[in-house]
């Protein structure tokens, strides 16, 4: 049975009641949503958070989900999306997308992240290295703005299709590749001054 | 970015083709007037080269794991069924009960001094401490309190049994010891009370006080007075009062003026 049908098989049942199907499906897809929100809100305790109102929107809307219309994973990055953007415009999260070498707002003495990255040097030590690489990726992706973030996160960490990631953001295809492009540009960009600054 | 066409690509055009570039789905004609483009081009030519670092980066981060208790969570927040399965770590394996102990404790360590550190960190809370610190150093130095003695005090369970005990035995000593000194002095007294005649007691004073009707004040009242008991007192008589002749060294003197007594009027 193909991955689409039984998803579909799973949301008849959870819809008719099914305490069981509704466990399978949050353990299927916890674990990609929550990705999503903690590269998206950048911190674990908001990733939860978001994770927990994703699932419990999407409980509650269920039934309204049509196989017909898209896949299911689209439905579920659609909503996680839309969770995400108002939680952007809650917590005024366009302060974090200021320049690189501006401190954030919400602590006007704190190191700009060209500074804070620099702070880590790199330990010889692969694994370590590797993590620290990663956090300076992760503190690097919350630079960028919202909409290029959306765009990199669900092309490059999510392997979404662009025709996948232009339904879920409900934008034209040309314009999810130009946002994805410049996404990566200005990372490459940020990462690049940063390493200049460590060597 | 100019609209300049090299090698049969607009650079707007080489933009939007960079995606299909990077994930191999030009056509081979498309693909060597691009890479044709990219290398002439000085604008898209450092344009690809990041959005290729870029994704590189981007593909080089790893998967976060969520935290354990998450799917738990979920559950009991949407249909409140909790689940019933055992846990599975990343490899497929259950987990083991210590490391679901490790994963709570470390969840609930993060929620607990995440907050405590971020308020350690605020320069206000460093200054009072700082504050706190050097008031309490200056109130020891004054005191006479050096580091030196603080290091010699010995810490271990038995020398500070041992401290305890000293103490308590040193209490009940002086205890004993200032109950011997009351019974002495109580018996000194009691020797000196027996020695001496006695004196009649308080209460007989007072019905002796009580018994006096003769209308005279007691010696106390007397004190308050600022003339003596033995002082002249100068008299009048009331008008018309019988002036009776008195001898005085011999001689009758029958002026008013010149009448004393030693007697005392009440």
């Amino acid at each position: 049975m193909e991955e689409a049908q039984v998803v579909g098989l799973l949301v008849r049942r959870c819809v008719g009641g099914d305490a069981a199907a509704w466990e399978e499906i949050v353990q299927r897809y916890h674990r990609r949503i929550y990705n999503v929100c903690y590269r998206f809100a950048g911190d674990s305790d908001n990733a939860q958070d978001l994770t927990q109102e994703v699932f419990i929107k999407m409980y509650r809307t269920l039934s309204t989900y049509d196989a017909g219309k898209g896949a299911f994973m689209t439905w579920v990055t659609t909503i996680t999306r839309n969770l995400l953007v108002d939680h952007f415009r809650k917590s005024k999260g366009d302060r974090i997308t200021d320049s690189l070498d501006s401190a954030p707002s919400e602590r006007e003495d704190a190191q700009p992240l060209s500074e804070q990255i620099a702070d880590r040097a790199l330990p010889p030590d692969a694994a370590v290295q590797s993590r620290e690489t990663g956090e300076m990726v992760h503190l690097a992706l919350q630079k960028l703005s919202p909409e290029l973030r959306e765009a990199v996160i669900l092309r490059d960490l999510q392997d979404m299709d662009y025709r996948e990631i232009a339904t879920a953001l409900r934008v034209p295809e040309g314009t999810v590749k130009s946002r994805i492009n410049r996404g990566r540009a200005e990372l490459a960009r940020l990462l690049q001054r940063t390493y200049r600054q460590v060597m | 970015m100019p609209d300049e066409i090299k090698h049969g690509v607009e650079c707007t055009e080489f933009e939007a083709l960079v995606s299909d570039a990077l994930e191999g789905r030009l056509s081979p004609a498309r693909k060597e007037s691009f890479e044709a483009h990219r290398r002439v081009c000085g604008v898209c030519g450092p344009l690809f080269a990041d959005v290729q670092a870029g994704q590189q980066w981007l593909r080089a981060l790893e998967q976060v794991e969520p935290p354990a208790h998450l799917v738990h969570n979920i559950l009991a927040a949407t249909s409140g069924v909790v689940s019933t399965r055992p846990q599975v770590a990343r490899d497929g394996r259950t987990t083991p009960f210590g490391e679901r102990l490790r994963e709570r404790w470390d969840s609930f360590s993060a929620s607990f001094f995440r907050p405590v550190a971020a308020f350690v960190r605020q320069p206000r809370f460093v200054m009072s401490f700082g504050m706190i610190f050097f008031s309490f150093s200056l109130a020891l130095s004054a005191a006479g309190v050096k580091p030196k003695d603080l290091a010699k005090v010995d810490l271990r369970p038995s020398a500070l049994r041992h401290a305890y005990n000293d103490t308590q035995i040193r209490i009940v000593k002086y205890y004993d010891n200032i109950r011997f000194v009351y019974e002495i002095e109580s018996k000194v007294r009691e020797l000196k009370r027996a020695n001496t005649p006695a004196e009649p007691g308080p209460q007989e004073q007072k019905e002796n006080r009580k018994n006096n009707t003769s209308g005279q004040p007691d010696q106390r009242q007397d004190r308050n007075y600022s003339q003596e008991y033995n002082q002249p007192v100068l008299a009048a008589l009331r008008a018309g009062a019988p002036i009776t002749p008195v001898l005085h060294n011999g001689v009758v003197d029958a002026s008013p003026a010149a009448v004393t007594t030693n007697r005392r009027f009440v």
